[in-house]
């Protein structure tokens, strides 16, 4: 059996007094589609974050390809171009074009020459559907479009991984389609990715694993049968019905 | 106040003009530097440079700037001479660049440390989720929307700094109002000789005013 892509191991992460993440165990294979869910403040996004080392987890251990991310030796910033990240509130860079915004990483860590970055970006914007936005100025565009250019723009450093922290969170209801789809062709293609959401809909049609989290643990893994459908734990059933609820 | 008297008075004002042009340029230039390099520290993770940066700050903003000009033209010399046994002695017009160059610079650093502080965190998240070192976030991501923040506040200390140079004349620099006294003194000519420099130095600070707009639309993102 060859070893996951990512294996997150006994990560634990204390902001101050609060304990936010406990003994957190997951395994992620290549081309595998992890969904993690769960009520606000349980600890996702501080897991994701944890994953690329934007938030250094407080002990355990994050292992890609075998190598550990979290010993002090690591090629970080090796790793992060290799594993991208989509943010909530897409984080653009103001100043630049839609193409810059995309083509800048790939130039400065010189996977390409200029030229090539840009013609690579305009065909990113073609499969995210804004090619006619390349000279737009991303504060000109709607939040859906915004977060398909964040797309773009990860994809565009040709990642092994991708990281979503809850990509549709801070869009207008409308605009969540557009984005999901984005997502779901990523996931067909077979891209590796591990999604925060509140999409159950998403979550159920694309993911290969579902994971509950509360209060900092992992409460229950399954395949999106068992954990949306048939839960076997009190507060996954408590979760889903609250939110199926509203 | 006829035009033979503002003949007169010209050549005297416009020399001193120069002189007020010249300590401004050279010392909103090494303000600006002093203030990106102290700013830089008050913004980033080393205490030391912190620590510096605060008390130069401090120092500066909690004294007058006519005290700082007495300070730097009769006391630092002083000091050097007897440290080094020389007979140090600084010019006044060198004197006056030193003042301005380091009482904007105290000014400008917390421009510049406001501005990068600005900036907002998912900037640096989004450098480092790509891949990017610390230094290309700072310089690609950072510096250019605190540039562009940082403008107005900016060119306000400018035209501060510019309107300070009239305070030197208490270290006796030859600039534009001192040069004004100076012809008084000799003519009595009170009326025309004070309209005339104030009207250089609005023509000075319009002109200041201007390249402000012309910059700040060069950089504004519409």
């Amino acid at each position: 059996m060859s070893s996951p892509l990512l294996q997150i191991s006994h990560l634990s992460k204390i902001f101050g007094d609060l304990v936010v993440l406990k003994d957190i165990n997951i395994e992620v294979s290549e081309g595998e589609v992890v969904c993690i869910i769960g009520p606000s403040g349980s600890g996702k996004s501080t897991l994701l974050r944890c994953i690329n080392q934007l938030e250094i987890p407080t002990s355990g251990d994050v292992f890609y390809k075998d190598q550990n991310m979290c010993d002090k030796k690591a090629d970080i910033r090796k790793f992060r171009e290799e594993v991208g990240m989509v943010f909530q509130r897409f984080n653009l860079f103001p100043m630049r074009t839609v193409l810059g915004n995309v083509a800048l990483a790939p130039v400065l860590t010189k996977r390409r020459n200029k030229q090539e970055a840009r013609g690579k970006a305009a065909q990113l914007l073609e499969r995210v559907g804004l090619e006619s936005k390349r000279d737009a100025l991303p504060s000109t565009l709607s939040g859906g479009q915004q977060q398909r250019v964040a797309i773009a723009r990860a994809l565009a450093m040709d990642p092994v991984a991708l990281l979503f922290d809850e990509p549709t969170s801070a869009l207008d209801p409308e605009l969540v389609g557009e984005v999901l789809s984005v997502m779901r062709q990523l996931a067909a293609d077979g891209m590796t990715m591990v999604v925060v959401t509140h999409e159950m809909a998403f979550a159920k049609d694309v993911a290969d694993r579902v994971i509950f989290m509360d209060n900092g643990y992992i409460v229950e893994e399954g395949t999106p049968q068992e954990v949306l459908e048939s839960p076997r734990e009190e507060r996954t059933k408590a979760f889903l019905s609250r939110f199926l609820a509203s | 106040m006829d035009l033979e008297s503002v003949k007169n008075i010209a050549p005297m004002l416009l020399r001193g003009l120069k002189l007020t042009m010249e300590i401004s340029v050279v010392g909103i230039l090494i303000g600006f530097l002093i203030g990106s390099v102290s700013g830089y520290a008050l913004h980033g993770h080393f205490k030391a440079g912190r620590h510096i940066a605060g008390v130069y700050i401090w120092l500066i903003r909690g004294t007058p700037l006519v005290v700082q000009a007495l300070y730097v033209y009769f006391v630092v010399p002083l000091l050097i001479s007897a440290a080094t046994g020389t007979n140090f002695t600084l010019e006044s017009t060198a004197a006056g660049i030193i003042v301005i160059s380091l009482n904007s610079g105290a000014f400008i650093s917390t421009i510049v440390k406001g501005a990068l502080d600005g900036v907002e965190i998912g900037q640096t998240e989004a450098g480092k989720s790509l891949g990017l070192t610390n230094r290309q976030i700072m310089w690609h991501l950072i510096v250019p929307p605190a540039f562009q923040s940082m403008l107005p506040a900016l060119f306000n200390q400018f035209i501060i700094s510019v309107k300070d140079t009239a305070l030197l004349s208490i270290i006796s620099v030859n600039e534009m109002t001192r040069q004004t006294q100076n012809y008084i003194a000799r003519t009595f000519q009170t009326v025309p000789a004070y309209t005339v420099c104030a009207l250089f130095y609005l023509v000075l600070l319009s002109i200041l005013m201007v390249l402000q707009k012309f910059i700040e639309k060069k950089f504004s993102l519409k």
